[in-house]
């Protein structure tokens, strides 16, 4: 039995990644992401691009909380 | 001296009642009875379901990346657990472990989405049946009595009767109805803050989440959980307040849906401290989940292990329009442990759809197949059922002995949830204790109780998600490449139960993809050992308490005790219609006809 269709006119395994696109999986993406660090932290460079550093802590110490 | 002679046994006069479709449901779900209604009594029951499901067909050769995106959509009110639990697989498949942050706020939209659809079930749909004008209508008389008995809880919900509490569930103008459409809202913008979109999110990834995670995120979170808490204490005593009240006055209520304690829990919530998606260390990571995963069998826990869980499942036919598939491909003939796998495990599955007639006098009769589970104790083929999720959870939770959180605690035979002080309210305790056998009532009384679970997990996942983004760590998403071939398993818990998701990936693309979310398992119809599903055996032999005669019988017992599973049987069929023909094409200018 099975069902009965009708001839298909798409291909379902036509793969989805576009060559040349980058990935978003893309291993070292980290490198078009500023702001995040390889140490799992980041800064306010992560929110803005405009005087970033300025929004940073004042001390070291301090965590870097960053607006979205 | 005289003879007596037995009585020849009185014949059964049989009425065959059907309700189809079942509404305040999700999907087309048919019940078929024969009811004795001398004996009051319903005799037979058949489940059907005119819903095929054509996602394992479809997702052949697609991009495994797509995968949660496209499995959301299997549901319109769960499509998140579907999302995450396929995010599972993928992160089990490509060998990536996400950063801490982002499993919390996994967890903490996950949980948003257990409070969010429990209430909106329970208060909008389920207590449709326990309400005022729906027991006047069934059983004037416990209605009566309704009016007269005053709420043991009264002060902590405000009803003074149990029939105030009764009127407050009338559809559309009860006072708790309303402010149960208002908590949905809540909730679902909890979903919302977390997952980017509900009921399909935009946010969820293999590898992490996009979200960004700032102070403001969890406090937004936070506040709108605060204003939840004080409804969701209420709720739970106006629950135990009626359900022990339907206890009181219909005697031998406790039968009505009652079924062998035979539950399935998937768990839920991963604890970032230690899952990292292997499937040699399932069983250490599945163990730390904080809803325990476990097969409770006779008020005993089986296995807590998800290995053995994943290997004694089995997909059956008997009732199905489908063709055998065990001449079909062998995907996965070992797990990564070396063990066998099952031709009809899920990994190993062909869907063979056989469209036909249904035929309830010993035919096929559903498109929901027969989802098993060998118990290697007695070789038997258990038709394990989820109770609408809760009761399995806390269940399993509750026997296991593993989570302790401050929030909520397992006891080894119990669950202990600590709410604090909210606005309205003042701290509570709650304690769910396992019910002597899984009936109606308890499956709805357990929702409730898992509600306040949810949110005091809740609660919990802030406070460490908080830590982290304190510390500064608020990297959410971790790198990984797609291997070419692998395969990956993702367990979770849906609203309404098991969930879970087998993937096989071939040549980058994927082989074989079987969701096999809770309805499957408590919609099942009879397999080929005769052995019925959960509804079918829940809704057999159940006493009939309805005032009303055959000729105005609502069916509200059966209503009720099918309800309790909080049934969900959604996916539209997928219809071809062959050639690329095109049914309509229709065109809404943005800016007006004339712009």
């Amino acid at each position: 039995m099975g069902i009965t269709v009708g001839k298909p006119d798409v291909t379902p395994d036509r793969p989805a990644h576009v060559a040349g696109v980058r990935r978003g999986n893309h291993q070292g993406g980290r490198k078009r992401q500023p702001g995040h660090r390889r140490n799992n932290l980041s800064t306010a460079r992560r929110s803005t691009g405009i005087n970033a550093r300025h929004r940073n802590p004042v001390l070291p110490d301090m965590p870097n909380l960053s607006p979205a | 001296m005289t003879t007596r002679q037995a009585a020849p046994a009185q014949p059964r006069t049989l009425t065959e009642v059907a309700f189809d479709p079942i509404t305040r449901i999700v999907g087309n779900l048919g019940i078929y009875t024969k009811i004795d209604f001398n004996a009051r009594e319903v005799v037979e029951c058949r489940s059907t379901s005119s819903i095929f499901r054509g996602y394992s067909v479809f997702m052949k050769g697609k991009d495994p990346r797509d995968a949660h995106f496209i499995t959301s959509r299997i549901c319109g009110i769960c499509g998140d657990n579907h999302a995450t639990c396929s995010v599972y697989a993928q992160n089990m498949a490509y060998g990536v472990k996400p950063p801490p942050l982002a499993e919390w706020i996994v967890n903490l939209g996950e949980a948003a989405e257990y409070m969010f659809d429990h209430t909106i079930f329970q208060d909008n749909m389920v207590f449709v049946d326990y309400c005022e004008r729906m027991v006047k209508e069934t059983n004037p008389g416990v209605w009566e009595r309704a009016e007269r008995t005053p709420a043991p809880h009264g002060e902590q919900h405000g009803h003074r009767t149990i029939g105030d509490i009764m009127r407050s569930y009338n559809p559309f103008e009860g006072a708790t109805y309303k402010e149960a459409l208002v908590m949905s809202r809540l909730t679902r913008e909890m979903i919302c803050l977390m997952e980017g979109r509900h009921v399909h999110p935009s946010t969820l990834y293999p590898g992490g989440v996009g979200t960004v995670a700032t102070p403001q995120l969890f406090t937004d979170y936070l506040v709108r959980l605060t204003r939840c808490l004080d409804f969701v204490k209420r709720a739970v005593a106006m629950n135990d307040d009626v359900f022990d009240f339907f206890y009181e006055a219909l005697p031998g209520y406790q039968e009505v849906g009652r079924r062998r304690t035979m539950l399935g829990c998937w768990g839920a919530f991963q604890d970032p401290e230690i899952v990292d998606y292997s499937y040699a260390r399932m069983n250490e990571w599945g163990n730390r989940m904080f809803v325990t995963p476990g097969i409770v069998v006779d008020n005993e826990l089986v296995t807590t292990n998800l290995v053995d869980i994943n290997l004694g499942m089995r997909i059956l036919l008997g009732s199905s329009y489908y063709q055998d598939w065990t001449g079909e491909e062998t995907f996965v003939d070992k797990d990564p442990l070396g063990n066998p796998v099952d031709k009809r495990h899920p990994w190993n599955q062909t869907t063979l759809p056989a469209p036909q007639k249904r035929d309830l006098d010993g035919g096929n009769y559903s498109w929901v197949m027969s989802p098993r589970w060998l118990d290697r104790r007695t070789n038997e083929h258990l038709a394990l059922d989820t109770g609408g999720g809760p009761i399995a959870r806390l269940w399993s939770t509750a026997l296991a002995g593993k989570v302790n959180t401050p929030y909520v605690r397992s006891t080894g035979h119990s669950v202990q949830i600590d709410l604090p002080k909210t606005p309205t309210s003042p701290e509570v305790r709650l304690e769910w204790t396992p019910p002597p056998f899984p009936n109606t009532l308890e499956r709805n009384r357990a929702r409730m109780y898992f509600v306040a679970y949810a949110a005091g997990m809740a609660l919990h996942f802030v406070d460490q998600a908080l830590n982290e983004v304190r510390a500064g760590r608020t990297k959410v998403f971790q790198d990984f490449t797609v291997p070419k071939d692998a395969i990956g398993c993702g367990f979770h818990e849906a609203v309404r139960g098991v969930l879970s998701h087998h993937m096989v990936i071939r040549d980058g693309k994927i082989a074989n993809y079987h969701p096999y979310p809770p309805t499957p398992w408590n919609a099942s119809p009879r397999d080929f050992y005769g052995t019925p599903g959960p509804y079918e055996d829940a809704v057999q032999g159940c006493p009939i308490f309805e005032e009303n005669g055959p000729d105005n019988f609502k069916g509200i017992d059966i209503m009720r005790t099918v309800r309790s599973f909080d049934p969900c049987l959604p996916c539209g069929v997928h219809m071809y219609l062959g050639g690329g023909r095109t049914l309509t094409q229709s065109h809404s200018p943005t800016f007006g006809a004339l712009a």
